[in-house]
């Protein structure tokens, strides 16, 4: 899989608004969740090809990411979270969180949990909500035993970083790419 | 619906006869540009540029030169290492403003460069001159990043009273003059922003007084989003608009926050972005045709073609609307196709049309205000009461959809915008020099009608040479 996520939720140093003012109520996804999540992948990978050629999206995404999420859901060590509006917004799927939990052969921590994919749609943003999303699916991947948790987002996503990083992450493995 | 099925018709027929009207509006226009070309060309081959420094202090033999320059000027020096703020004292620093170009967005020409920009700049510089009393030097920058561009600005700031930013393209020019606003301790301007902004809102204030409109009431359409409008549309959001009765439109249709090319703009051009946010739409989504239905308020900055607003979208909008068609140098709709849609007003970008919103109405007032005031910076609420000030200019002589604004042929209103701009630095406490509404006046009046005898003085001395003779279509360029 191509590194290419990020966290849309650009934060803006609300860092201590908890979940209960967050305007998105976050749960597990479910298999009929699938025709909401899969525009809001598509809109992030889209996003992506704005910071690198190797990054466009392929006519077929949108099956891909139908098969992926239906693939992640019925997968242990996936996690896949929809975040839904409240108020007027109830029963509508505002963000998604896709992560997945593999194993390290070399090195320890042995589990890793890679945040694959999180993007919440642009009003649903800020006021905290990316750090309430990235504390949801780290504790989500704890469960399922990782013992560090990684992001993996476009080299060029300066906000994606910007945003990993001032929550204590580092960049630790670079994936550098060439066309052939 | 009903409606939808009889529009195409209409708006087929009156597109042709105006599409036959705007053409030869448009030939005409575009002779007259053609002439007015040639004729700058060979007026500034003769002058060879348009300002020059002048001495403004005695000069009886050159013994006074101990005192202009050195050994006495060292203890002026001295004083102004002590108390840095005495430079706007002790030297011209406080009438004298840098235009600063990248050349990246000049006129309706594009990235020209730094070089073909001067003219224009030169140009801007006189009108600072002759209309704010202002020393402005052209100042083009050979730059190739933001970055560089704003630490050229920021190291040449110790000699200037403020900056005037000039032609460069959007949507760099928000990143650069707001980190220029946030380091500079004089006044950063984009006049493709403010000015343009501020002359909109002023032209707009009188439109909404005029049709008996409120402000908090009103739904809006800003058709372009670019360096103007989403200046205009935060201006208007300040004045108390309704953000869910703004719509911004750009090719793309209806800026909102679930557009398919919102996550592009978050990382190109935040400030759209912001505003998408922010207005989402208006509440609404689709095309202009979709925005102005029932709107009260068109302000269109966007293409300068005359069928960018079709007729049958205007009868489309609320009774009586307000129609502003600002792009240079043809508007979105021609305005008398605009009044037979139904448009209570109608404003232009243009001299030769009525109700003229034009950014020379702002900014050497402003200029002279904040530069009177010695102010630190420029915050919206000084681009607000210059709009304020400029729209009263208009009522004092009588409102009407004929005349909705001053227009350059009423200079008494320039000193009382520059007057406005001063209180306005002063209440906000961001003045160094606190002068009172009265003084501020005097003092602009005498700045501004300083200059108009200053170039009067020149011609009659000869020492301006008058314009030779044209070669270029003689007789034309004196419309």
């Amino acid at each position: 899989m191509t590194a290419s996520n990020e966290p849309s939720a650009h934060p803006s140093g609300n860092a201590s608004s908890e979940g209960p003012s967050v305007p998105i109520h976050l749960r597990p996804a479910r298999d009929g969740d699938v025709p909401a999540l899969v525009p809001l992948l598509l809109r992030l990978k889209r996003l992506n090809e704005e910071f690198d050629p190797l990054l466009k999206v392929r006519e077929d995404a949108d099956e891909q990411a139908r098969h992926l999420l239906h693939a992640n859901l019925a997968d242990p060590k996936a996690v896949v979270l929809a975040a839904e509006g409240v108020g007027a917004d109830k029963d509508k799927v505002v963000g998604v969180v896709r992560a997945i939990v593999r194993e390290r052969p070399f090195y320890v921590p042995e589990f890793e949990g890679v945040i694959l994919d999180i993007y919440l749609l642009p009003l649903y943003r800020r006021r905290g909500v990316g750090e309430y999303l990235l504390r949801e699916v780290s504790a989500a991947l704890k469960a399922k035993g990782a013992g560090v948790v990684t992001a993996e987002f476009p080299s060029q996503n300066e906000i994606a970083s910007r945003f990993y990083q001032k929550r204590g992450f580092r960049p630790i493995t670079a994936i550098h790419a060439r066309s052939l | 619906m009903a409606e939808s099925s009889a529009a195409p018709v209409a708006a087929g027929g009156e597109g042709r006869r105006r599409s036959r009207a705007a053409r030869s509006a448009a030939e005409t226009s575009e002779e007259e540009t053609a002439a007015l070309g040639r004729r700058a060309v060979e007026l500034s081959a003769f002058y060879q540029g348009k300002i020059e420094t002048v001495p403004k202090v005695p000069v009886r033999s050159l013994r006074d030169f101990a005192l202009w320059y050195t050994p006495g000027v060292a203890e002026v020096s001295r004083a102004i290492q002590a108390d840095p703020d005495l430079s706007f004292d002790l030297t011209g620093r406080w009438n004298t403003v840098a235009i600063v170009t990248d050349g990246s967005r000049v006129l309706g020409l594009g990235d020209i460069g730094p070089r073909a920009a001067l003219p224009v700049m030169e140009g801007k510089a006189l009108l600072f001159k002759f209309l704010g009393g202002v020393d402005a030097l052209p100042i083009p920058l050979q730059v190739s990043s933001p970055a560089q561009f704003i630490a050229s600005v920021e190291a040449m700031a110790p000699a200037f009273g403020g900056i005037n930013l000039e032609d460069i393209a959007s949507p760099k020019c928000f990143g650069i003059l707001e980190e220029l606003q946030k380091r500079l301790p004089i006044p950063v301007w984009h006049d493709d922003q403010l000015g343009t902004a501020a002359a909109t809102v002023a032209g707009l204030l009188n439109a909404l007084e005029l049709t008996r409109r409120s402000m908090r009431e009103v739904r809006t359409v800003l058709l372009g989003a670019g360096a103007a409008n989403l200046v205009t549309a935060r201006l208007l959001l300040a004045l108390g608009h309704d953000p869910h009765r703004l719509s911004l439109v750009d090719q793309k249709g209806i800026l909102h926050a679930e557009r398919d090319d919102v996550d592009e703009l978050m990382v190109r051009n935040p400030w759209k972005y912001r505003a998408a946010l922010r207005t989402n739409g208006g509440g609404r989504t689709g095309d202009l045709s979709a925005a102005l239905e029932g709107a009260d308020v068109l302000l269109a900055a966007s293409t300068p073609r005359p069928d960018t607003i079709r007729a049958a979208q205007v009868r489309s909008m609320a009774p009586g609307p307000i129609v502003f068609a600002l792009a240079n140098p043809l508007p979105e709709i021609w305005p008398e196709a605009a009044k037979a849609a139904g448009a209570a007003v109608v404003a232009t970008g243009r001299s030769d049309f009525p109700n003229q919103v034009n950014n020379s109405l702002i900014f050497p007032a402003v200029f002279r205000g904040i530069l009177d005031a010695r102010a630190r910076t420029i915050p919206d609420e000084v681009v607000l009461a210059a709009a304020r000030e400029l729209a009263r200019g208009a009522e004092r002589k009588g409102l009407t959809a004929q005349h909705l604004l001053p227009t350059m042929e009423e200079p008494e209103v320039f000193p009382e915008i520059a007057a406005a701009v001063g209180d306005a630095a002063v209440r906000l406490g961001i003045a160094r020099k606190r002068l009172t509404h009265d003084e501020f006046l005097d003092r602009a009046r005498a700045m501004m009608g300083r200059s108009t005898r200053l170039v009067r003085a020149l011609a009659r001395a000869r020492l301006t040479p008058p314009m030779p003779r044209g070669t270029a279509r003689p007789g034309k360029e004196s419309k």
